[in-house]
Formats: structure tokens, C-alpha cells, sequence
């Protein structure tokens, strides 16, 4: 029998929808998973008929962030992980499709991230979002430039040092996410009619539009993000990061 | 006129309420030396506030009047306090409670988490008195955006702590001015509470990626540098503070 697919695509004239489809785990990104995602991303790219991506996730959760089993695993896994996280993200973001993070329930951690390299953002108020990653010890560094690009370096500074978990009204509120649902029934036609309105857009207007905004908001500089991926690890095989999760997850 | 209150969480104060905090290159100088002195103390985090119901009114401007070299100090004082509390190993917290006008307004830049009460007043009135802001530039254009930044630092209008929360000067706000500098103790702990290499090595990198860097600060501390004295500078302060009785 063949294993489900970690990621899945499906397309609807120009819309296609790419979903983390790792339920049980809360779509969390383990190399596996980060590696679907890629694999479908390539598929995308290049593909003149797709005009809007919406990315979400399977079942109640948007993405929980990094896989903490393998952050924990030791050896170069924690490393390999955060690479190939910062080059998705880079791949993510240079797609020529309009990108919507159709954020279905809790973005948190590497999920938030994924979030803001979206285009466009949208949430409902019972989603919680936001970059815990400092209470375990560890160091967004692969997700902070993109935060900053979307919500500014002042806000990103004091979203990402205190650490925790805001409401999608919050993140609504800070730029974090660009409109928040009140339910989750609103939030299903606000995810379609969004994707449907960014769909009437030229295609050849729209990816003039991204390339350019890419280009000058740095989103193509790799070098900033491996080395991004290379703290992070250094900060996961530091002593306070092996306690913190310890303390948190038990022995490995 | 300035003090430490040591702790795992310290305090910087500003103490001179009765001209409501106005900053002396003094005062100034200190904020860097204190801040070392509280990390040294095993200080985690610092928080910024001023004694009595308003953070800081800004510069001692009655003092620039009376001797023309003060407005110089003082650019260069704060310019080195904003960074120190920026580069400082802990991270702080401003309490901005009642106001927190031009110079003190700048000191914003150097936080890492401001609380203010949604009336407090704020803004860099300084244009009006021939003096630049030029230096809260690179910081407040990484807190609010360009946009928003070049409204704030051209325009002398002084805006509502709500209204600093939504442009992101401020990051949260609280109902009464009472409760500032309770808040933002509350946050210090919280952010004494964490991981401190996790903490260390976020706020470093964060200073990497978005700035502002150093070329930048230094131009825009030369901008402001570059009119002290002028005659436009000393007619309009002459004009405005000269008379006053202090």
C-alpha cells in the first residue's frame, strides 16, 4: 500500500491548492515533509495556468512548526532540517503564482513562517499563531527575515524576543496576517472568494508584480538564509536548547 | 537625576519630575554606564521608565538656550544611548507612560518592547525648533515603516499611544498611566524568564538582517550634528524657551 502523500496538490482551473497533509503530527515539518512540499512546488513552477497557490493544511492545524523529533534527533538532522526549510522558503517565495496562506488553525513556530512568505495571508479569530521558539531555547533565524519583511523589524523584534502564541485577531492586528474571519464557516468563503479575486488578475501583471517586489525586498538571498539555517543549528546543539527540550519533551 | 533600581530585572529611571524628566547630556551618558552596571548586577533584562507621570518631555532645552554646546552633547549622548540599550546583552523594555516627546520619543529606538497607556502623548516635535530628528530615523523607519516614519519625524504633530500602537511604535498599550510601569516590569520578567542564549542569539540576528547598521546611524546623527548652531536653531529656541521662567 502506498504511504499518503505529505503534501498534496490539486488544481481548479487557475487555482491550486498545496496542503500539508500530515494531520496526525499537526502537518509539523520533518525533512520528509519539507521535501513533498518542495517536490510540489516544482511542479508548479513554470506552470503558466496556475495563477493563485493557496496553501493549508490537512485536518485542524495549519503547520506546528518543526518537526521537534527530529530537532532533537542530534547528528547533522537538525542542520539538514533547517537547510532544507530555508531553501523551500526561498522556493516558496520565488514561485510565480500568486501565493495565499489559507491559515486553517494553529501557525506556529516554522508554520508562522511559512505564513508570512505567503503573498497574501488570511486567518480566522480561534487560529493561534505566533513564534515560540525562544521559550525552547531555539532561534528562528531561518523564519526572521521573512517576518520582518512582512510585519517590519520593530514588530518582528518584539513578536519573536517574547516568544508565545497570539490570536488571529492579534495577528490581524500587527500586519501578521492581512484579514482574520471572525468564524471558521467564514472563513471558508473568505479563503475562496480571496483566492477567486486574486485569480482575476492579469497573469502576466500579477508575476511582473511578485518578481519585482521579490527583487527588492532582498526575498533571493540565499546566503542570508543558509546562514540563518547554520545559527539555528548551532543554537539547537547549544546546552540551554538540549535542556529546554529536554525538560519540555522528555529523553530522546 | 538619574538612577538604578538592580535586580534580575533593573531599572533605569529618569528622575527629575519636577521638569518632567527633561534629558541632560548627563542623564544621557548614564543610560549606557547604568545599563552595564545592571548586566554586571546579573541583570536579564532592563526597563526604562521616568519617576512621576511622565516618561520624558525630551531635552533640557532651557539648558540648549543657556549654553550653545549642550544641544551637540546631547545629540551625541542619546545617539550612544540608543545604541548601547540596542547592543546591551539583556534585552529592555521602555515604559512609556504619559509622554514621551523628541528626545525621549528617540530613546524608544533602543528598546526592544515598548508599553505605553493609550493616552500617552507621542512624537518628535523638534522641526518647529530647528533641530532635526534625523537621528531616530534609522530606528523608527525599522519600527513603523517609511512611510508612516517620514510623517512622524517632518510633522509636528504628537500622536495618541493607541495611535503609536497601530503604526507599531508601540507594541502594547494599557488603559491607565498608572499601570505602564507595572506592565512593563511584567514583560522584563517574562523575558528574564527565557532561554538567554535562545534570547541573545535572536536579538543579535535580528540587529544582523534588519539594522539599522552602523554607516547608517552615523549619517543620520551627523544630519541633526550638522544644523546645532544654527541661526535658525538659536533664533527659534531663543524664541520659544528664552523667555520662559523654567
Amino acid at each position: 500500500m502506498a504511504m499518503p502523500e505529505l503534501a498534496t496538490l490539486s488544481t481548479d482551473g487557475p487555482i491550486a491548492q498545496l496542503r500539508l497533509n500530515r494531520p496526525d503530527s499537526r502537518n509539523a515539518l520533518s525533512i520528509e515533509l519539507i521535501q513533498a512540499l518542495r517536490d510540489r512546488v516544482a511542479e508548479l513552477r513554470g506552470n503558466s495556468d496556475i495563477t493563485v497557490v493557496v496553501l493549508t493544511g490537512q485536518g485542524p492545524s495549519f503547520c506546528a512548526g518543526m518537526d521537534l523529533k527530529q530537532v532533537q534527533a542530534g547528528g547533522d538532522t537538525p542542520e539538514m532540517l533547517l537547510r532544507s526549510l530555508a531553501e523551500f522558503t526561498l522556493e516558496l517565495r520565488a514561485l510565480e503564482a500568486v501565493v495565499l496562506a489559507s491559515v486553517n488553525g494553529a501557525a506556529i513556530g516554522g508554520g508562522c513562517g511559512l505564513a508570512c512568505i505567503c503573498d497574501v495571508a488570511i486567518t480566522h479569530a480561534d487560529a493561534k499563531l505566533g513564534f515560540p521558539e525562544v521559550d525552547l531555547g531555539l532561534c528562528p533565524a531561518v523564519v526572521a527575515p521573512w517576518v520582518v519583511k512582512r510585519i517590519g523589524a520593530g514588530r518582528a523584534r518584539a513578536l519573536l524576543l517574547r516568544g508565545g502564541l497570539i490570536s488571529g485577531r492579534d495577528a490581524a492586528d500587527i500586519a501578521l496576517v492581512d484579514q482574520c474571519a471572525d468564524t471558521r464557516d467564514a472563513f471558508e468563503s473568505l479563503t475562496e472568494s480571496t483566492a477567486r479575486r486574486l485569480a482575476e488578475g492579469g497573469p502576466q501583471a500579477l508575476r511582473a508584480t511578485k518578481s519585482l517586489l521579490n527583487e527588492i525586498d532582498g526575498s533571493n538571498d540565499a546566503e542570508l538564509l543558509l546562514r540563518g539555517a547554520a545559527l539555528s543549528a548551532s543554537v539547537i546543539a547549544g546546552e540551554e536548547a538540549q535542556t529546554a527540550l529536554r525538560a519540555r519533551f522528555g529523553d530522546r | 537625576m538619574i538612577r538604578l533600581e538592580p535586580g534580575t530585572v533593573a531599572a533605569i529611571v529618569l528622575d527629575r519630575p519636577n521638569q518632567r524628566n527633561a534629558l541632560t547630556p548627563a542623564m544621557l551618558r548614564a543610560i549606557p554606564e547604568l545599563a552595564d552596571e545592571a548586566v554586571a548586577q546579573g541583570a536579564r533584562a532592563i526597563v526604562l521608565r521616568g519617576e512621576g507621570r511622565i516618561f520624558c518631555a525630551g531635552f533640557d532645552l532651557k539648558g540648549c538656550v543657556e549654553d550653545p554646546r549642550m544641544m551637540r552633547d546631547l545629540l551625541l549622548a542619546l545617539a550612544e544611548a540608543i545604541r548601547a540599550l540596542r547592543q546591551c546583552p539583556v534585552p529592555s523594555v521602555v515604559a512609556c507612560h504619559g509622554a514621551a516627546i523628541a528626545g525621549g520619543c528617540a530613546l524608544l529606538g533602543g528598546a526592544d518592547v515598548v508599553v505605553a497607556n493609550a493616552d500617552a502623548k507621542l512624537g518628535y516635535p523638534v522641526v518647529r525648533l530647528g533641530v532635526s530628528p534625523a537621528v531616530s530615523g534609522p530606528y523608527l523607519r525599522q519600527s513603523i515603516g517609511d512611510g508612516p516614519a517620514r510623517a512622524r519625524m517632518l510633522d509636528t504633530e504628537i500622536i495618541t499611544g493607541r495611535r503609536a500602537n497601530e503604526l507599531g511604535l508601540v507594541h502594547e498599550v494599557v488603559g491607565n498611566v498608572e499601570e505602564v510601569g507595572m506592565r512593563a516590569m511584567q514583560i522584563a520578567q517574562e523575558l528574564a524568564d527565557k532561554p538567554q542564549s535562545a534570547l541573545a542569539a535572536t536579538r543579535g540576528w535580528l540587529t544582523e538582517i534588519a539594522g539599522p547598521g552602523k554607516p547608517e546611524s552615523e549619517r543620520a546623527l551627523a544630519v541633526s550634528l550638522e544644523l546645532v548652531g544654527s541661526s535658525e536653531e538659536r533664533e527659534r529656541l531663543e524664541a520659544i524657551w528664552g523667555a520662559s521662567d523654567g
